[in-house]
């Protein structure tokens, strides 16, 4: 199944804005006035610098923190403010994150066919233990684990067999929708390959849509149906996949572009990306408003800024 | 090569296992790995395949149910009154290596920076605390130098960040942090396991610039365990390719990347996404790595390669020394095997990345 652009979207964000206060002096604006939605079946990647907000916005869509301003809504419901317990427990199927930092958010004294059980057992999804296991074995399997791995403890695997126990841990649910935070980066191009190919077999049969977050661009070209460029926590540039990548508008997106490293030994020594400085660039995100180029490709940026960009 | 050269690092026949609840692992095969002042080795290979671990091994802290069945780790350095020294890390205890080599001589970036972050520590004492435990250098000196190393590795606000806990800050920021803390104390031999993954384009080439620029000023050497093919071609003067625990293919980095040999690195580099083709599904190593839990004879890739001889499920191959730097475990490479080309799409590739570094003025 490909994306459905006919229904209405499974996630709708709406001017989220997310601070974090340190101390009376200093507050970390990460996400800045972000809109964007998200249909089923939809693979939406996020991309932007490291600090530009990513993991905040995929951590305040699964509700880990209180929106400071917007709205977020989840097939049709208001899930920024409180929600009723049944549709909480819901929304713990539904919605699934793949967290960034896997030994941070998988229990170490747990063995990993308990972490992968725990989501089953809570919510009944088996009949009998047999079945449980089996579950447990066939999601091992799809993302290239043996059945002998569930008997061991996190701190005894390498750094990407963790990541994939992440990964096994989201998909065991079949939920609709998936926050994939830089799932794949510690992953061998061979193996990403396999688990993103995994990816897209389970979207095609299931129609889950997901939300990837990813600063490898060419991983990122070849999973999105759509791409959105982030940077400083404002959503600067979105589109098609094909969009973006053959007529980039924002300077940050070009450079970001440029940066792309090639495998290429005598290439790659030689080469010099566009450089892009926020504070030296002349621009104010914060007066940038959407400015249509074509299609479903938008430009966050002044009247005049626009314009600039456009010429060429 | 030149015969003055100084070697830091020469690791041979290490062979590890561990002890599961399923059976013994036999992680690491046999792994030579050597190092010269100044340089900068690659390692790469598949997940699972032993990176991390021979490089735990060279750093003394092995998880409790390692065994190490055989090998030498031995480490060159210079005392401070200039004496050289060279001890094998293994016949070490942990006290030893934690006084004199951890975090002074060798430094390792680990793969998972929550691993070597204190959560209820501020970043800056974390970066300050190996100088004042290494050096007794003095509070306020520390600090200056903590919030320098959090400016050049590319943090805003560095002051105001000293302060912060390690989950204020973002994934690629707390990794940063970790490449900070092994800068802090200037060691001999860096270890970087997976140090950009989590990083975007832009501040991975400013940390692999700040690398470059201490490896220049102050000679160190550097291995980087990477998956990322582009850091590789980076940054490598020599490349290691491991699978299943041992090293199947080594040389120095337009060997590895224009002229490979092994199977396996035939695949990885097969694998690597390309940004000038629209294929629908990505190119994978079929099969799975083997399980080192059920050991069985030949070669251990040999399931996976449609290149595998009779050969290859008897008895492993030996390395074949292909230059002076060049060598591939490889039965392909014996005299008497049929004549083996890579595959026809991986050559095209390659002729096409010759061509494109030829517009660099070089000749390959
Ligand atoms: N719990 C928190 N408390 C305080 N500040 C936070 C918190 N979480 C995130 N931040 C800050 O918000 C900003 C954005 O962080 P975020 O983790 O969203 O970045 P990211 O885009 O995911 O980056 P990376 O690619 O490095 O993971 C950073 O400046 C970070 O320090
Ligand atoms: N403490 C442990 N107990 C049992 N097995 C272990 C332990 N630590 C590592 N292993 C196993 O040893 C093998 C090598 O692990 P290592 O961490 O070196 O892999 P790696 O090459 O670094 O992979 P990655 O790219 O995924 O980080 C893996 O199969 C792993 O499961
Ligand atoms: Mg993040
Ligand atoms: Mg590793």
């Amino acid at each position: 199944m490909a994306a459905n652009y006919k229904t209405d979207p499974i996630l709708t964000v709406d001017g989220l804005k997310q601070y974090f206060r340190i101390n009376s002096r200093f507050t970390v604006k990460a996400v800045e006035n972000v809109s964007f939605r998200i249909y089923p079946g939809e693979t939406y990647g996020l991309v932007g610098e490291s600090g530009s907000g990513k993991s905040t916005i995929g951590r305040s869509v699964i509700r880990l923190y209180d929106p400071t301003a917007g709205t977020i809504r989840f097939n049709g419901m208001d899930i920024s403010g409180k929600v009723s317990r049944s549709d909480n427990k819901a929304l713990r199927t539904q919605m699934q994150m793949i967290f960034q930092d896997p030994m941070a958010s998988l229990n170490p004294r747990k063995k990993v066919e308990d972490i992968l059980g725990e989501g089953l057992d809570i919510h009944h999804m088996y009949r009998n233990s047999a079945e449980r296991r089996q579950k447990i074995e066939s999601i091992l399997a799809k993302v290239g684990l043996a059945p002998e791995h569930a008997s061991r403890y996190p701190h005894q695997f390498s750094g990407g067999q963790r990541q994939r126990v992440g990964i096994a841990r989201a998909l065991i649910m079949n939920p609709k929708l998936i926050i994939a935070d830089e799932c794949i980066s510690a992953l061998d191009v061979s193996i990403q390959a396999q688990v993103v190919n995994l990816m897209k077999d389970i979207q095609e049969e299931t129609g889950a849509a997901y939300l990837f977050i990813a600063h490898d661009l060419s991983m990122v070209k070849y999973i999105s149906d759509r791409i959105g460029v982030l940077h400083l926590g404002h959503l600067l540039e979105t589109g098609t996949t094909g969009e973006i990548f053959e007529n980039p508008i924002h300077p940050y997106t070009r450079s970001l572009l440029s940066a792309i490293p090639s495998p290429n030994p005598v290439v790659e020594k030689n080469r010099v990306a566009e450089s892009y400085d926020y504070r030296t660039s002349g621009l104010d995100y914060a007066k940038g408003t959407e400015h249509l180029v074509s299609g479903t490709h938008y430009v966050k940026c002044t009247d005049e800024e626009f314009e600039r960009f456009t010429e060429r | 090569m030149s015969e003055n050269k100084e070697k830091i690092l020469d690791i041979t026949d290490l062979d590890i296992s561990f002890r599961t609840t399923a059976g013994d692992v036999h992680a690491i095969r046999g792994v030579d790995i050597n190092l010269f002042r100044g340089e900068t080795v690659a390692i790469v290979g598949e997940s699972g395949s032993g990176k991390s671990v021979t490089m735990k091994a060279a750093m003394g802290i092995l998880a409790s149910n390692a065994t190490v069945n055989s090998g030498t780790i031995r480490f060159s350095y210079h005392h401070e009154d200039g004496t050289p020294e060279s001890v094998d890390i293994l016949q070490k205890d942990k006290k030893w290596i934690r006084r004199h080599i951890n975090g002074k001589r060798i430094a390792m970036v680990f793969q998972d920076p929550m691993t070597s972050l204190n959560p209820t520590m501020q970043i800056g004492k974390q970066i300050m605390e190996g100088m004042i435990w290494h050096f007794k250098t003095p509070k306020q000196e520390a600090w200056n130098r903590a919030v320098q190393l959090l400016k050049e590795v590319g943090i805003e606000d560095a002051e105001k960040r000293m302060k912060n806990y390690p989950h204020q800050l973002s994934g690629g920021m707390r990794q940063r942090v970790v490449i900070a803390i092994a800068l802090s104390c200037n060691p001999d031999l860096l270890i970087c396991d997976e140090p950009t993954t989590a990083l975007d384009v832009t501040i991975q080439a400013k940390i692999i610039e700040l690398i470059r620029k201490v490896q220049k000023e102050r000679g160190i050497s550097v291995i980087y365990i990477t998956h990322d093919l582009g850091v590789v071609a980076k940054v490598a003067d020599y490349v290691n390719v491991m699978y299943a625990g041992k090293i199947v293919e080594k040389g120095n980095i337009n060997e590895i990347f224009y002229d490979p040999r092994h199977p396996y690195t035939w695949g990885l580099l097969s694998a690597m996404p390309d940004l000038d083709t629209d294929d629908e599904r990505l190119y994978t190593i079929p099969g799975s790595p083997p399980n080192l839990l059920h050991e069985k004879d030949g070669d251990a890739f040999a399931p996976r390669n449609r290149y595998a001889l009779e050969i290859d499920d008897k008895l492993d191959p030996p390395m074949f020394q292909i230059t002076e730097t060049h060598s591939a475990a490889t039965w392909l490479l014996d005299p008497r095997a049929p004549k083996v080309e890579m595959p026809e799409e991986l050559r095209n590739r390659i002729e096409r990345m010759k061509r494109e570094a030829n517009e660099h003025g070089s000749e390959l």
